[in-house]
This record gives structure tokens, sequence and C-alpha cells, in this order.
């Protein structure tokens, strides 16, 4: 039972991490396309809760930045007129979740702008497209694992009932995409295809490409435990009374993948957002001006960027939680399945 | 042990031939598009297009193209960069090269550090050592290895202790192999602690549960009946037990030799291939992309045929299975 | 147990010349590969039960599911009925299949653990998508009931079931579609000696309820006495010899049958007596 609990443990984990990133238009303060070219790469904001009298207050707040003459990127704080933070505070529109239209915000300073994580050269709000932009990171993951598993299922469950020639030839196609180094095979077919593509549009070829390499290992997977499941007297006994093939695999054989998949999905997840940012980094994936946590930290490869503005590295930090959260995850679902199989489980399979 | 080998390399090579043809599928996908793509390119002359389509045969059809790409393979004719000008061939070697000093000097390391501790580890089971490796390995995984490579880039560029990219200094000319080396090994330094930071963990409880695995069995447990020290039980008896799963995990490791530091070689801006693989798929230098592919391909390929011989050689269980193949 | 000895009629269930071989699949294979059935024939009239004793190793097993017909023999006539077996495709068997019905030795790996008791004695009809829910709730009933179960445990998994238990609810399964045939591939032998007496019990007393016609497929030899007038003695893929109960055990003409006789411990008590005098 222990394991139960650690397994919603982190769950609940990675559901409230979700959530905040689906909401993302309530946690951020700014629309992530919104610019403001008077303060481009201005550092992230000082919290305040003394003033230049020394006095504490309850309500934190910030200066509003004014630019130092002659330099572009220096900032001084206008200690004259602090900008409280206000909380639940009306503001911009925008969709919850896609849908419902809404204008409250977590938080917003009143007279100034308050960018948590800096902001990037055209003025946007970093903090503001960190959470945006891991809507469609997250999507995308979570998108292209449940393609390359659907996929591997299919493969697999086919594989593994009917055995014989299928089994042979579809294991052997499995064998060479397991055979490819998988970044290099996922910059290989994302070569091959459109480099310039709306954001949607690369959206959906990402999340494509990703799912297509990754379907052979969950394949082989499967594979196995309906091979094992096949060869069960109770399925012998179904054949027995007429049962069809479509039966079979609905009633017996596949609800026992379910737990191969759902170890696979949490392992897999993690992986496919990395590929993902990857390829938003390096101006394979989703382009601007759609914010993803890649295309967030591309500017980073500029030595100007790396050298002057530190905080633009900071959106890279956000991938530690939501690897720790599904690897977590990944390692209670084996020990739940499999007691004995306790061991961590790591992104060493990477390539 | 020969027909073993044979039997294997055999597979070997009929995956590669497999993926040969993957690959070329993959780029058959785009055939007349990228061509096209070429004609506007102003800095590629129209003859050399059509001499191009005419030498790979792009109006003819797949099977007949594949072939011809393969004799060519053969040949040890990889294709033709449109970006260099150049054949593939040599651009591939060089850059390959870079990328193997790079991880062959991380793999060591890694090896190096990941042995020991892991031994010491699995030695004091569930001492203080034991629980802090478990915790630092563990923070270690969950970091991916974008992270850990712009992280250590930044400090290098806010210390200014370390050169923050390339593979030596530009400009001045280091004279003496000293310098030389002293160069080399200051750019070094940054790529490879990122790809040791991120290999050696997993390593570490690879050789640490291998060796647990062993410690655990009769035979040990005999031997320190016997009353033989406890550090030869550890290195004389329990490492030559747990050799296996170690020496495929030792192939493997070979096997991404080329594949496994594409990131931190773009981050760390280190000549290897993975930067020359982005540049040209971003200036979709066909057949530099599936060389490269290939290459990259070849060495996982060969690096389990290793791991699979070095099994072999070393579990005489296998051979007497096998019935001394 | 009703007397086989009713000739006249052509018997249920004739079996010709069966031969049934594995090979092993694959690149490199061919070389090995088993005979598991070679040349094996008898016949059963209905009503009646016909035991086939053999060793491990002897075929049992293959013959449970050839003539279940879960694997196809490779040469050799199955005629339930005076209709041929072998030569049906998987649609036309479809219709045959319930007047055919296999009990298994492990009631834990032939029941779905998974699944409730309900589920499983109906999933025959779910398998052949037949009869309303409420009819098949009514069967179901029934069948609980042949079987000696409390309907009241129906919602409850197999896995919380007992061993005895399980094998009821096997067999209460394998009677759903109504078969005339049943082949009990050693389902005895997994019970304790106490269940065992009472599940044979059950057998017997249903077999006289619906005239149902038992292949007993069995090592044991006392068991088999119990439940079967006649008996086929299985060595090695061959019938090595055929006939009455007692009159096989009382003068064994082959080796193996003798084999098994002193292999069954409360008879060797017997034939040391014998041997003795």
């Amino acid at each position: 039972m222990k394991l139960r609990a650690n397994l919603r443990a982190w769950v609940l984990v990675l559901a409230v991490m979700h959530a905040v990133v689906a909401c993302a238009g309530f946690f951020a303060p700014y629309d992530p396309g919104e610019q403001d070219r008077e303060h481009p790469y201005a550092p992230p904001s000082a919290i305040h809760f003394r003033d230049g009298y020394g006095s504490l207050h309850i309500r934190p707040f910030v200066y509003p930045l004014q630019p130092v003459a002659g330099f572009s990127d220096r900032y001084r704080e206008e200690r004259a007129a602090p900008a409280p933070i206000r909380f639940f505070v009306t503001g911009q529109g925008y969709r919850l979740l896609g849908l419902l239209p809404c204008r409250l915000h977590l938080f917003a300073a009143d007279g100034a702008r308050v960018a948590l994580l800096g902001t990037d050269g055209y003025g946007r709000d970093q903090f503001s497209r960190l959470l945006w932009g891991g809507q469609i990171s997250l999507f995308a993951g979570l998108m292209a694992t449940a393609l390359a598993l659907t996929f591997g299922l299919f493969v697999g469950a086919t594989a593994g009932y009917w055995g014989g020639w299928t089994d042979e030839i579809l294991m052997r196609i499995a064998e060479l995409f397991l055979a490819l180094p998988w970044l290099y095979l996922l910059f290989a077919i994302r070569a091959f295809l459109p480099l310039t593509v709306s954001p949607l549009g690369a959206f959906f070829l990402v999340t494509g490409v990703i799912g297509l390499v990754g379907w052979a290992r969950p394949a082989r997977l499967v594979r196995g435990v309906v091979l094992s499941a096949r060869e069960r007297d109770y399925v012998r006994a179904a054949r027995g009374f007429g049962a069809s093939h479509a039966y079979i695999l609905r009633r017996h054989i596949l609800p026992q993948t379910a737990s191969v998949l759902l170890t696979q999905a949490a392992i897999l997840a993690p992986q496919y957002v990395l590929a993902e940012v990857i390829l938003s980094f390096l101006g394979l994936g989703v382009p601007e001006p759609a914010p993803s946590w890649g295309n967030l930290l591309a500017t980073i490869q500029q030595y100007n960027v790396l050298t002057s503005y530190w905080w633009m590295m900071l959106p890279v930090l956000v991938l530690t939680p939501f690897f720790l959260g599904y690897l977590g995850l990944a390692s209670a679902l084996q020990g739940w399945a499999d007691p004995s199989k306790m061991e961590a489980v790591g992104p060493g399979s990477r390539w | 042990m020969t027909r073993y080998l044979v039997r294997r390399t055999l597979h070997a090579v009929l995956l590669l031939a497999g993926v040969s043809l993957l690959t070329f599928l993959f780029t058959a996908l785009v055939p007349g598009n990228y061509f096209d793509e070429m004609k506007m390119n102003p800095q590629i002359s129209p003859e050399t297009v059509a001499a191009l389509r005419a030498k790979y045969g792009v109006d003819q059809p797949l099977a007949f193209r594949y072939v011809h790409w393969v004799g060519g393979l053969l040949h040890g004719d990889l294709g033709f960069s449109f970006a260099y000008n150049t054949p593939v061939g040599p651009l591939l070697r060089v850059r390959a090269a870079n990328t193997l000093l790079l991880t062959s000097v991380a793999m060591l390391l890694a090896w190096g550090v990941a042995l020991p501790l892991g031994i010491w580890s699995a030695g004091r089971e569930n001492g203080w050592p034991d629980h802090l490796i478990t915790l630092a390995t563990g923070a270690l995984l969950i970091v991916p290895d974008l992270v850990l490579a712009l992280g250590l880039l930044l400090v290098a560029v806010r210390s200014g202790w370390l050169p923050a990219g390339g593979m030596a200094a530009v400009g001045a000319e280091p004279t003496t192999w000293a310098a030389l080396g002293r160069d080399y090994a200051l750019h070094l330094l940054l790529p490879v602690t990122a790809l040791v930071l991120s290999c050696a963990p997993m390593l570490v409880r690879h050789v640490r549960a291998a060796m647990l695995d062993v410690l655990d069995s009769s035979f040990l447990r005999a031997a320190r009946g016997h009353g033989i020290p406890p550090r030869r039980l550890l290195y004389g008896y329990a490492l030559r037990a747990a050799a296996n799963p170690l020496l495929a995990l030792f192939g493997f490791s070979i096997g991404t030799l080329l594949s496994g530091s594409l990131i931190i070689e773009v981050v760390m801006s280190w000549p290897g291939l993975g930067p020359f693989l982005l540049e040209a798929i971003l200036g979709r230098d066909l057949y530099v992309v599936i060389g490269g592919v290939l290459l990259s391909t070849a060495f996982l390929v060969a690096g389990n045929l290793v791991a699979d011989v070095l099994l072999y050689w070393a579990d005489p269980r296998i051979r007497a299975e096998r019935g001394n193949g | 147990m009703i007397s086989g000895a009713d000739r006249a009629m052509e018997p249920l269930l004739t079996v010709e010349s069966l031969v049934k071989r594995y090979t092993p699949r694959g690149f490199g294979g061919g070389r090995g590969g088993v005979t598991a059935l070679d040349g094996v024939s008898f016949s059963i009239a209905e009503g009646s039960t016909l035991a086939i004793a053999g060793a491990s190793g002897s075929g049992k097993s293959t013959l449970a599911l050839c003539l279940a017909c879960l694997e196809r023999p490779a040469s050799g006539q199955i005629r339930l009925a005076g209709r041929e077996l072998t030569t049906l495709t998987e649609t036309q068997l479809r219709a045959v299949r319930p007047q055919m019905q296999l009990v298994f030795q492990d009631p834990s790996s032939s029941l779905n653990p998974r699944l409730t008791a309900f589920e499983i004695v109906t999933e025959p009809f779910a398998a052949q998508s037949r009869f309303s829910a409420s009819e098949r709730a009514a069967r179901a009933r029934a069948l609980f009931e042949r079987a000696g179960l409390s309907f009241q445990s129906a919602t409850r998994t197999a896995a919380e079931f007992s061993g005895g238990q399980r094998q009821r609810l096997a067999i209460a399964r394998a009677l759903a579609l109504e078969p005339r045939v049943l082949i009990l591939d050693e389902a005895l032998s997994g019970l304790d000696a106490s269940v065992q007496a009472q599940v044979a019990n059950l057998l017997l007393d249903l077999q006289e309820a619906s005239r149902l016609t038992f292949v007993f497929i069995t090592h044991d030899l006392a068991m088999a006495s119990r439940m079967a007038d006649r008996i086929a003695v299985l060595d090695r893929g061959r019938i090595a010899e055929t006939g009455p109960m007692d009159e096989v055990l009382r003068q064994p003409a082959h080796a193996s049958t003798r084999a098994l006789i002193a292999a069954t411990p409360q008879w060797k008590a017997e034939l040391r007596q014998q041997a003795d005098t």
C-alpha cells in the first residue's frame, strides 16, 4: 500500500504542475507576445518589502525601470514611484484552457512591469512566455508519447498475437529503428521535411516526427506481454468457445498491456518533451513568435546574450521539476507493477 | 568463437544495410523538391545541379537509385556536400575525429569515476557513502544534459576561467606541444565535464546494481566465510563475477561515442559531428545528413557487436550453451 | 457409469490415426522436432467415459488440444457425431465448438484472475454472441447451481476462490454451451485429495443427469478406474492398449500399462501382495 501512496503522491505533483501550465493565462501576468520595446533585456524584477524610508510593507512592490542614458540594456529603479503588486487582478483577456474567455490574473504590478524572470530582446516577459511556452512543449511531448504508444501498441500486439512471419518482419523493422541513434534519426527526419512552417504546422510536424521515431521500444515490450498472454489457458479456453480474435484481444490480452504502456508513458513523456525543446532550441521546432521552452532558450546561442543577460538561461530550470515528477512516477509505476523491480529509472536510454 | 563472431557480424551488416535502406527511403520522400530548392540557390550553378541530378539519377526509379547509392557507398563515396562543394567523406572524417576526441576522453573519465564509486557504494550498502552516492546520482539523473551543458556554460562565462566554446584558441597559434596540449585541455574541460556528469550517474547505478547482485550470491558468501579480506573480495572476486553485464554496458558505451554528445557539442560549440549535422540540416545538405546518420549508426551497431562479443568471450556459460561455436 | 457396451449405435466420438508434430520455427530450424502423436485411434460411445492414461510426455495434453480443435493435427481424423472436424474452417468450427469443451488441469491459469465468476461463466455466451443479458444471468445461475457453487459468489473475482471452487467454476463454464463431450485434461490432478473426490462425484452426477460423454485424460490410474469404464493407454504418442477398465488393469498387456499400475500408490501394496502369493 505504500506503493499506492507513492504513486498517488507523484500523480498529484505532476497534476499540479501541469495544471499551472494549463492555466497559463491565469498565472502569467502578461500576454506572451506583448512587447515592450522600451525595456529590452531587463533583469528579473527585484521584489521589495522594505521601501526607501526603511519601513516594512506587507504588500510586496517593485519599482518601475528607467533606462540608463546611453545604454540600451541598463536600467535603474525609479525609487520615487513604487508599484504595489496586487493579486487576483483583472487584466488582459485570454482563453482559459483555450476555451473560456477570462480576464483574471494571479498577480500584476500597479504601474510597472513585474518581470519575474526578466525580459527578452523585445521586452517580452520571460515568465509569461515560460508558462505559455510550457503549454506547447508539454502538449507536444504528451501527444508524441500518445502517438508512439498507440503505434507501438498496434505493431506489438499484431506481432505478438499473430506470430510467425508477421512477427519476424515487424520485429526486424523495430530493430532497425532501435539501431539508429534516436536524436540523429529525429534530426534527419526533420531535415527532410519543410523547414519553414507555421507554428501550428510545426507543432504537428514535431509531434509526428518524435512519435514516428519512438514506436519501436514500446512495440517490443507490448509484443512480449501479448506473447505470454496468448499462451495462457484461459485464452485457449476462449478459443474453445469459438471466440473471435477481436474478442480475445479485447477481453484478455490488451488489458494486460495497460501496465507496460503506463510505465512507458511515464518514461517517454519527459524524453519527448526534451526532444521538442531541443528541436525548438536549434530552430527545427516551433518557430517564433509562438513561445516554446526550446525557442525561449534559443537566444542563448548568441554570445552576447550568454555573457550579458544571464537570466535568459533561467527557463531551462523548469525542465528539472518536470523530469523529476515523471521519473518519480515511472519509478512508482514500475514498483507497483512489479514490486521486485524497484530500481530507479533514468533517462539513460536517451540515444 | 569464430562462428559466433561471424554470425553476429553478419547480423550487424544486415542491420546496417536495413538502416541504409531506411535512411534512403526517408530521403526519397522529398526527391524533386530538394533539387528544385537547390536550383533556386544562387551559390550552386545550374550545371552543377544538372550534373548532380544526372549523377544521382533523380529521375530514375527508386530501386535503381538505391542500388546506385549503395554501390557508391561501398567505394567509400558518401555523396557530395552542396554547402562545402566537396565530397562528404573527408568532411565527416574530420568532424567525427573531433567528436571522438571529446567522447573518448569523457568515456574513459566516466568509467574511471563510475567503477570505483559504484563498487565502493555497493561495498558499503546502506552506509552513508551509499546513500550519498545514490542521492547524488539521482539528482544528476534528473537533470537533462541540455540543462547541464547550459549551466556549465554559464559558469564558464561568468567566471571567465574557461573558454566558452570551440576546440582551440582562435587567432594566436600555440607553438610548443605543451602549449597546444594545454590549449586543447582547457577547451576540452567544459564539454568533457558536461558529458561525464550526464553519463556517469547511470553508470554508477549500473555498476552498483551489478555488484550488489553478485555480493548477494552464495559463492561470495562462502568466500567471505573463508576469511578472505573484504577488499580482495570486492575487487578480486565480486568484480570479476559482475563483469558480464558491465562488459555489455562498456560495449554500448563505445556504441554511443559518436551519437551521445550532440547537444553538448552544439551548446559548447565543439566542432564535432553534431553541430556539423545540424548545419547540414539547416542548409539542406542532403548527403551530409545521410552520411552523418549512417556513420553514427554504424558506430552504434559496432558497439553492440563489441558488447555481444565481449559478453560471449567472458561468459563461459554462453559458450557452453551454444556448443563451443 | 453407463456401460459402454451399447455398440449397436455409432460411437459419438471417433479418432483415427491422429498425427501431430511440433517443429521449431525460425531460421536454422528444421532440425529436431517432436512427434507428439503418432497415429492415435480410439472411439467413445455417447454417455460413456474413456480414460486415456499415460505418463508425462506421452502426448496427453497434445491429444486434449487436438480433440478440442485448438491444434490442427498433421494428419488423421476426428469425427464427432459423424462429422469430420479436422478439415473444417475456423468459421465452420465455430458452430461445432460448443459440442466439445475442454476443462484444463490448472484452474488458476485456465481462468482469467481479473474477471469475476459471473463473467467467466458467461464468457462462452459472449464469445458466441448468444442470449440477452437477462437470459445469460438466468443461465449463469443455473450453471452455478449445477456446479455446486453459490450464486452469491458470482461477483467475486476468480482469484478469490479456492482451488476446488475454481475447478467447479471451470466446469460450469465448460457446460455453458451445453456440450455433448467434455475433455477433462488432468482436471482432477491439481486438486487436494479431499476436494478431488467431491469434484469427481460432481462430474459423475453431471454425466448421469445430462448424458455427457467424457474423455478423461490422466496419469493416475486410481482416478481413472473410478471415472471410466474403458481405458486407452498412451505411450509416447501411440495407443499401447485399449479395453474395458477392469480387464486392462487385471491383465496389462503392455509394459507402459504395467509401469502406470506400479506407479499408483494404493495398488503397489496390492501388487506386492500378489507377487508374494
